[in-house]
């Protein structure tokens, strides 16, 4: 079973707007039952609002199950059961919720999914309906949502792309895991543009921050920071950081997902 | 006067320092308060109301008009009430969470002191749920290892998995967190049973763990069994590697030492060299003593002078 990314997307859209039109309702309905009486109508608030109360409730209820459906999706995206994630995630996106974080939720999982299925473009298109919705108080979402963008971005060959979507967090303040993630996709990106003296500067930090990712990022993190100490002359630096990336990787993986790399393993594959 | 000479005479034994990070003060104060029985007393409230509603509403025609707009009011009032108590516990809720998440990259970032300031104020009051204590409690546990207070490290472990705080995967963490910290303070029997222990349940999941692989090849190398330390990473080397990202260093400094132990010297300088690569020299000696019996006798891996 797989979502189309454009029906999820279709399916978020008219959810978001079905959920903001019942969401009114409730509120036009409980300054009604308020209006009304003045208006000379005869209502009784004290009847009216506990039955609004009791419907909005039966439904906020209601709402928790989407809620409990895309609380497991990370685990089960992490663990690699995408069959089950995306079960969940179908569940999730096809059930009525009042509250706009499931859907929002349910969409950035997708999203995740299909990253982690290395489908870039779907991630992408995910990804881009995801920030163009009105986020509210979900903004946080949209930082994750950025990077992954910009990682999709950088492996579909859009380097403006990815660097327009990464430029807007620079401003932002961003928890420890983004940092990271962002560190390691502005090296990419540097790096496919050639630009190997931005991508050295501050290399201690840097390196301090790589030692802190998982084992593949760390890696590719490192080489492409050795290839920049090896651009700008530092040796030392290089060699340093070459070796490491091949303690925590395969160095021909490495290179193959970024040909670029082959400049720091040309005399190893020569001899 | 008297009095003051009293209690300034008094002063230094009554305010002895509270030991700091300790762990029974903190299990007690951290401990979520218990919540009021509301549904009682707004239940009482709600039949005073409407008895005394329906005793003013039938004595007279402004009685009866008095209850219905002292009835809205109430209900407004009740409606605002809850959304403003609504967003005051949600906001106190994320503040305490955006705390214990500091404290995580405090411990990530390795600022030991600076994490466990903030561990310490966050656990010396009540917190408001269950999840984010022992959120709190786990980060604690790593920064009293750190310490090398690994006895209050096991005390905190143990109340953790004794009162069933954490889910599966955390509970996994923080036995192979345990174990370690017993191997380390020489409890070996318990250790061997926590090992035994964590290999039954990861066999039963049907999972590898690489975490475990570590532990096993420490046990190994602290009871005088290199070969079997030997044995485990030259099996577990991918796994270790794709799991613990940079802290394979740990694996390599202990196949150095299993290594040597074995007198197999160019085996032990090899993983010597790359666990210097990986990780400073003084972190390894700080993690596992017997690594610092190599110092001197192999060579480090160099390192440019900015990152030495």
């Amino acid at each position: 079973m797989l979502i189309p990314a454009e029906t999820a997307i279709h399916r978020f859209r008219r959810d978001m707007t079905f959920g903001r039109l019942v969401k009114g309702l409730f509120v036009a309905a409980a300054v009604a039952a308020f209006v009304l009486p003045l208006a000379g109508i005869r209502l009784d608030p004290l009847m009216v609002l506990p039955v609004i109360a009791c419907v909005f409730l039966a439904l906020s209820v209601g709402s928790i199950r989407g809620s409990r459906l895309t609380a497991d999706s990370p685990s089960l995206i992490a663990a690699g059961r995408f069959e089950e994630a995306e079960q969940r995630i179908d569940q999730a996106l096809r059930s009525f919720s009042l509250f706009r974080h499931v859907k929002v939720v349910s969409l950035h999982h997708l999203a995740l999914l299909r990253h982690a299925q290395r489908n870039w473009n779907e991630s992408a298109v995910l990804c881009r309906a995801l920030l163009g919705q009105k986020l509210g108080s979900m903004q946080g979402i949209g930082k994750p949502a950025r990077l992954m963008l910009a990682d999709a971005l950088l492996e579909m060959g859009d380097v403006r792309g990815a660097g327009d979507a990464i430029a807007a967090l620079y401003q932002q303040r961003l928890s420890l895991a983004e940092v990271l993630k962002l560190v390691a996709v502005q090296i990419d990106h540097q790096a496919r543009l050639g630009a190997w003296p931005e991508i050295f500067a501050g290399v201690t930090a840097k390196v301090q921050l790589a030692e802190l990712m998982p084992a593949a990022a760390a890696a590719r993190t490192q080489a492409l920071l050795a290839l920049a100490a090896k651009k700008t002359g530092r040796e030392d630096w290089s060699d340093w950081l070459r070796r490491r990336a091949e303690l925590l990787a395969d160095f021909q993986k490495l290179a193959a997902d970024r040909p670029v790399l082959w400049e720091l393993w040309e005399r190893k594959v020569e001899g | 006067m008297q009095s003051s000479a009293f209690q300034s005479a008094a002063t230094p034994a009554d305010a002895a320092p509270a030991p700091f990070l300790d762990v029974p003060t903190l299990l007690e104060s951290s401990q979520p308060r218990a919540r009021l029985g509301w549904f009682w007393y707004a239940g009482g409230g709600f039949l005073a109301v409407v008895l005394g509603a329906a005793l003013l509403g039938n004595s007279s025609e402004i009685g009866r008009r008095l209850v219905e707009l002292l009835s809205a009011v109430l209900m407004l009032g009740l409606i605002v009430g809850m959304s403003v108590l609504t967003v005051v516990t949600v906001r106190n809720h994320r503040g305490e969470q955006q705390e214990v998440e500091a404290a995580a990259e405090l411990v990530q970032l390795r600022r030991w002191p600076q994490a466990a300031a903030l561990l310490e104020q966050i656990l010396s009051r009540p917190s408001r749920t269950g999840a984010l204590r022992s959120g709190a409690l786990m980060y604690l546990g790593a920064v009293l290892a750190r310490y090398h207070r690994f006895d209050d490290a096991i005390a905190v472990y143990d109340h953790l998995l004794e009162h069933d705080l954490v889910d599966p995967a955390s509970a996994h963490g923080l036995r192979l967190g345990r174990a370690m910290a017993m191997l380390r303070e020489d409890h070996l029997f318990d250790a061997d049973r926590a090992i035994a222990e964590l290999r039954r349940t990861t066999s039963d999941a049907g999972i590898d763990s690489a975490g475990l692989a570590l532990v096993e090849m420490y046990r190994d190398v602290k009871t005088g069994h290199p070969a079997e330390a030997a044995a485990i990473f030259e099996e577990k080397l991918p796994a270790l590697r794709e799991a613990l990202g940079h802290r394979v260093g740990d694996a390599y400094a202990l196949a150095a030492r299993a290594y040597d132990l074995m007198s197999r010297p160019g085996e032990a300088q090899d993983s010597y060299t790359k666990a210097t690569l990986l990780s400073p020299l003084m972190e390894l000696h700080r993690r596992y003593p017997e690594v610092e019996k190599l110092y001197g006798r192999y060579q480090a891996a160099p390192a440019p002078p900015e990152a030495a």
